[in-house]
């Protein structure tokens, strides 16, 4: 009760911009002071911020990170009645089962098994943790992609990035807490609103950013404008903004909007700054993949997160995939070869970046897509969504590595044992960074509204060990 | 920001008791309980049994906003000539019980900038300046008013205030986004109506059932877009679900925009504060169910009745469209309506005629809350904040009126006025209390000061109205200002959406030729509201200034302040370009450096520059000389820093 109340008043205060609300919806921007009003400090967090891979399209769970050996034995028949209905997106429920494209192997000191198509993630078995038996509610891509971002498979609802910054905050007051990078190729299934900031007030909603010149939207001047022209209208803007303030009793929320541009501009030094990777050494080049052809893009996104993160970012996701992105209808081996060859070599660097500079102990690595594949072929070498069980993987945060939690039936259609839903997946990452999922909460059309929704989600212990 | 108060909150808990204790007090109730959980494997006939709807009672009638309708006595005239109309009747006996006193009218710049702003969303232009400045007659503020809202732009303006209620947007949303090729008809439907005056009752009317009551007329069954103009997922492969999720977005939709009562709580379970059952929600849901009947991978428009419709609705228990639940029939809110009143809708030739005679209890005098509601909004439009501070929650949990009288007061006179919303404006604008100052002149004496101070404690947020609440411009209004500030406003009106360039940058995020940029260049300066509403991608200005997202109903607007919107108006290249059309039109009429100095604040604040402000303008334009060598752009800049300074943003 009283919670809600603290953040109802704290809507109203954003909303209706009185005294001193504009200073809040200011630090919005860079909150280090104000904060959801959340115990976060109930348990100790073990990790102070996170790096999302986004696989965007849903990678094949049983090529990649579940091994079913089963699957193979009964390749080329159609699946047992014993299974029962399965809702499939494409109608392939009698389709013949198609056995895992490449083979299994034990990694690392673990054993950990990883297939054969990830050989660079698989050096860092030791260090991931691989959840099997995660399970989903729609056989759609915005839906689900919606709801492993936002709780919920309809539009509207706060994603988990924009969840921790406004519970958390950002540590660097001179960027935003929650930063982007999409695919280049554009097309993510659901849009802009997968990183959008719901009902929470906007400022919370992801901040897409590039590398290159312009990382941040209007980040520059136009071109014609030099800095000293800016230097000379920002002097103006400050004086007329002053004296407009100093008649209307020194008004907060006037002070927040100085305050606004003040921060834009420092932005303007520290975003160019953060994203320009021109004097990194040529060993991080190597490690991320950015000296090859095939790696580049990626590779450079996941030395910014790592950049991002270092400076004080909360929370990073990074998208892999344009609109087809890991949705292999047609042909597993050809679609995954594809991505997993852009995408391994630099998921590994990273993991061994962050590991080599400390970072990784209290930073949180999360890989996952918004759902998996169906044991069932399409076309012959393709498979359909399935989101009734599937892999992610943790790093970082201290969670015990070279393990993997649950499992999926004999064929990875189904989650089987310990199954985990979203909400529990959410519930549980909120705990690694010290917020009780049932704390934070926003009121919003007469409701406590949270992350992990009305019904029931748990935090699973077992799995961060 | 205030705590809640400790009446309020013991008030919360002794409602919370009160629904506990009648609904858990007896062993029937914890039956129900454990009968709700093995509810879809019973036969029909067993499940009706094992509900048990808690009745309405005297107290929950009670609460203010659901009390019926009354005479609400005008307070007695006051001796001080402050007073222009009742309103401010009610205003000024009730400040001094918070020991203020109401505010002298603004200087008369400052008013006319607020009610063209305000009304028009426009600034005032060279003409209405000089006629407002110049008009001595007593009346020229109400003929200003009066020609305000004559204007087509009124309509544009409050427009989008409806529009953020109805979850608008021009697409599907979710993966395809797909665009609704007649949406646009129902955003200029909702501005003519505002234009044309249409009353309130009817406004609403149309949009519930306008297909029925006035079958021959196609406008009026374009009106019912309101009831589909969310979210939608024509593509998923579940329908049922897809027709349950519109159904209860409809549902929770009216609840809140109409009647200012959160349903949506109800959809899952009895509302925890609220006297709303999921049995009212489901009966009022069952209005709108045989109309609403999505086709695979067709996106939806208006409400189409299917006729006859021998369905029988359901509850959906836990909101979940797998678990239908006992039967129901469709029904009103128990609590809005006398006890015993029947929910008997007329059947005609070609329908059920079950939004018809939901539209009609609407709008009929039994409801208390649809004027009281609307009054509430309008109110909150002109002064930044409703008398309710939650306008789309009368409920329990939503504020109280800071003046709940003069809130029955006006939703009473609306009604006598024949629902007639431009009167209602007229009324307001025209009070002393619309009219009063928001901050104190430098030159004030000094016990003017101690007042003003005394009241910056006691009403800090203004909400109390002992004076003019400063406001921010939406990002739509913005853009608007500044195009018309540049002279470069098109004025057409109606028709399709445009869709001006945008950065790849955000072209990127979408699907391929989801933003095919209008080739016309003129219409990309059209007013903001046919700015093309695409769900999953905000226009940019739009979104940075708090737009909200057009998945759920939006009473009001955040008012953030963010890096973001300074550096898109300091940076973008709309503003840029809208600087330069500025400051050519002015070098086009002035060529002294001091009239284009003079015509720009004009243009931008619709003031002149005080002495400061002109030699600083000076100076600047002087360092600008010096820095580029010649003067091609020089009054660009100036241009774009009004752009960028905190009047140019706010409402005084």
């Amino acid at each position: 009760m009283n919670n809600r109340w603290q953040n109802r008043s704290r809507r109203r205060f954003l909303v209706h911009s009185g005294g001193g609300a504009g200073m809040i919806a200011l630090a919005a921007m860079a909150r280090s002071e104000e904060r959801a009003t959340l115990a976060a400090t109930e348990f100790c967090p073990r990790a102070r911020r996170v790096i999302w891979l986004f696989m965007h399209g849903g990678p094949s769970h049983m090529d990649l990170f579940d091994p079913r050996p089963v699957l193979t034995k009964y390749a080329g028949q159609p699946l047992p009645e014993s299974f029962g209905a399965v809702m499939t997106r494409r109608n392939v429920a009698r389709n013949p089962l198609l056995a895992p494209v490449h083979p299994f192997r034990p990694r690392g000191e673990s054993g950990l098994e990883i297939s054969d198509f990830l050989p660079h993630i698989a050096k860092h078995a030791d260090d991931i943790c691989v959840l099997r038996s995660l399970h989903g509610d729609s056989v759609n891509h915005p839906q689900s992609v919606y709801q492993m971002n936002t709780g919920s498979i309809l539009m509207g609802h706060p994603s988990f990035g924009s969840w921790v910054a406004w519970g958390l905050g950002t540590e660097n007051r001179n960027m935003p807490a929650f930063v982007v990078l999409p695919d280049p190729g554009g097309g993510l299934k659901g849009g802009p609103p997968a990183w959008g900031s719901g009902y929470l007030p906007a400022s919370f909603q992801g901040v897409t950013m590039r590398p290159g010149n312009a990382p941040i939207l209007d980040l520059q001047p136009q071109p014609g404008i030099s800095l000293q022209h800016q230097k000379l209208n920002r002097s103006l803007i400050h004086s007329l903004n002053q004296q407009h303030r100093r008649l209307r009793d020194s008004d907060d929320s006037l002070e927040a909007r100085v305050k606004s541009y003040e921060l834009a501009f420092r932005m303007q030094a520290e975003a160019p700054r953060l994203v320009d990777i021109s004097r990194e050494t040529d060993r991080t080049f190597a490690l991320y993949g950015i000296d090859h052809e095939e790696t580049r893009e990626f590779g450079q996104r996941c030395l910014l997160a790592r950049r991002m993160i270092e400076s004080g970012v909360r929370f990073v996701q990074l998208y892999s995939g344009n609109t087809v992105g890991w949705d292999a209808h047609v042909d597993v081996n050809k679609n995954h070869t594809t991505l997993c060859r852009r995408t391994d070599l630099p998921i590994a660097g990273l993991l061994a970046d962050l590991k080599q500079r400390g970072l990784l102990e209290d930073t949180l690595v999360v890989w996952c897509g918004e759902f998996g594949r169906m044991p069932m072929s399409e076309k012959g070498k393709g498979r359909d969504h399935n989101p009734w069980g599937y892999c992610a993987w943790l790093a970082g945060a201290a969670i015990p590595g070279g393990r993997a939690y649950g499992a999926t039936d004999d064929i990875g259609l189904r989650a089987a044992e310990n199954p985990v839903s979203v909400s529990d997946f959410h519930a549980t990452l909120l705990h690694l960074l010290g917020v009780n999922h049932k704390q934070l909460t926003y009121f919003h059309n007469g409701l406590d509204k949270r992350l992990t929704g009305p019904d029931e989600a748990h935090v699973v212990h077992e799995l961060i060990g | 920001m205030k705590p809640p108060t400790t009446t309020s909150q013991m008030f919360c808990a002794a409602r919370v008791l009160h629904v506990g204790l009648r609904r858990w007090s007896t062993s029937a109730c914890l039956l129900f309980l454990a009968a709700l959980c093995f509810l879809p494997v019973l036969p029909a006939a067993e499940k009706s049994v094992a509900y048990r709807e808690v009745p309405i009672d005297d107290y929950d009638r009670e609460h203010w906003a659901f009390r019926p309708r009354g005479r609400v006595p005008v307070p007695p005239t006051p001796t001080s000539d402050w007073c222009r109309n009742e309103i401010d009747y009610f205003i000024s006996s009730a400040l001094p019980e918070a020991g203020l006193r109401p505010q002298p009218p603004a200087p008369r710049r400052t008013l006319l900038r607020r009610i063209c702003i305000d009304i028009a969303g426009l600034p005032p232009t060279q003409a209405q300046m000089s006629d407002f400045l110049s008009d001595p007659k007593p009346d020229a503020w109400t003929r200003l008013a009066d020609s305000l809202l004559q204007s087509p732009a009124y309509g544009e303006r409050w427009a989008q205030h409806w529009l953020d209620l109805a979850r608008f947007a021009e697409t599907d949303g979710f993966e395809h986004d797909k665009t609704r090729p007649d949406a646009w008809q129902y955003r200029d439907w909702v501005i003519d109506a505002l234009n044309e005056n249409m009353a309130y009752d009817e406004f609403i009317q149309r949009q519930i059932a306008g297909d029925e009551l006035y079958p021959d007329d196609p406008t009026a069954r374009t009106a019912t877009q309101f009831c589909l103009s969310g979210p939608d997922m024509p593509d998923i492969n579940l329908l049922a679900e897809r027709r349950h999720t519109l159904l209860n977005d409809i549902t929770s939709t009216v609840g809140e925009v109409i009647l200012g009562l959160q349903l949506g709580c109800a959809q899952c379970h009895d509302h925890k504060y609220d006297p709303v059952s999921l049995a009212d929600f489901y009966r009022l849901r069952a209005v709108f169910e045989p109309a609403v009947q999505p086709k695979q991978r067709k996106s939806v428009s208006t409400l189409e009745e299917k006729f006859p419709y021998e369905q029988t609705s359901h509850m959906m228990l836990r909101g979940d469209f797998q678990r239908p639940g006992p039967t129901v029939r469709p029904g009103i809110l128990r609590v809005l309506s006398p006890p015993g009143r029947e929910f008997v809708p007329q059947a005609t030739q070609t329908s059920a005629g079950r939004r018809t005679a939901l539209a009609d209890w609407l709008v009929s005098p039994d409801n208390p809350l649809t004027a009281r509601v609307i009054v509430n909004r309008v109110w909150q439009h002109h002064f930044g904040r409703g008398l309710v501070d939650t306008p789309s929650d009368f409920g329990l949990m939503g504020s109280s009126p800071t003046y709940e009288g003069l809130l029955h007061w006006m939703a009473g006179w609306l009604i006598d006025h024949s629902w007639d919303l431009k009167a209602l404006h007229r009324l307001i604008v025209t009070s002393a209390t619309y009219r009063q100052r928001s901050l104190l002149p430098p030159d004030a004496t000094a016990s003017d000061r101690e007042a003003w101070n005394a009241a910056l404690t006691a009403d800090p947020d203004a909400a109390l109205l002992s004076r003019y609440p400063r406001w921010r411009l939406e990002g739509e209004a913005i853009r608007d200002v500044m195009l018309q500030a540049a002279g470069h406003l098109n004025r057409k009106a109606g028709g399709l959406g445009v869709r001006p360039p945008l950065p790849d940058e955000l072209v990127g995020t979408l699907l391929k030729n989801q933003w095919n940029v209008t080739p016309e260049t003129s219409e990309h300066e059209r007013r903001s509201i046919y700015v093309f509403a695409r769900r999953n991608l905000r226009f940019p200005i739009f979104e940075a200034f708090d737009r909200p997202s057009s998945n759920s109903s939006c009473p009001s607007r955040n008012v953030s302040t963010t890096a973001p919107q300074a550096l898109h108006l300091l940076n973008s290249e709309f503003s840029l370009r809208t600087a330069r059309h500025m400051a050519d039109a002015i070098r086009t009429d002035h060529s002294e450096r001091a009239s284009q100095i003079e015509a720009t604040f004009l243009r931008a604040l619709a003031r002149p520059p005080d002495t400061d402000e002109f030699q600083e303008s000076l100076h600047f334009l002087n360092q600008h000389t010096v820095l580029a060598g010649n003067d091609t752009d020089i009054l660009t800049h100036l241009c774009l820093s009004l752009f960028n300074c905190n009047e140019f943003v706010f409402v005084d």
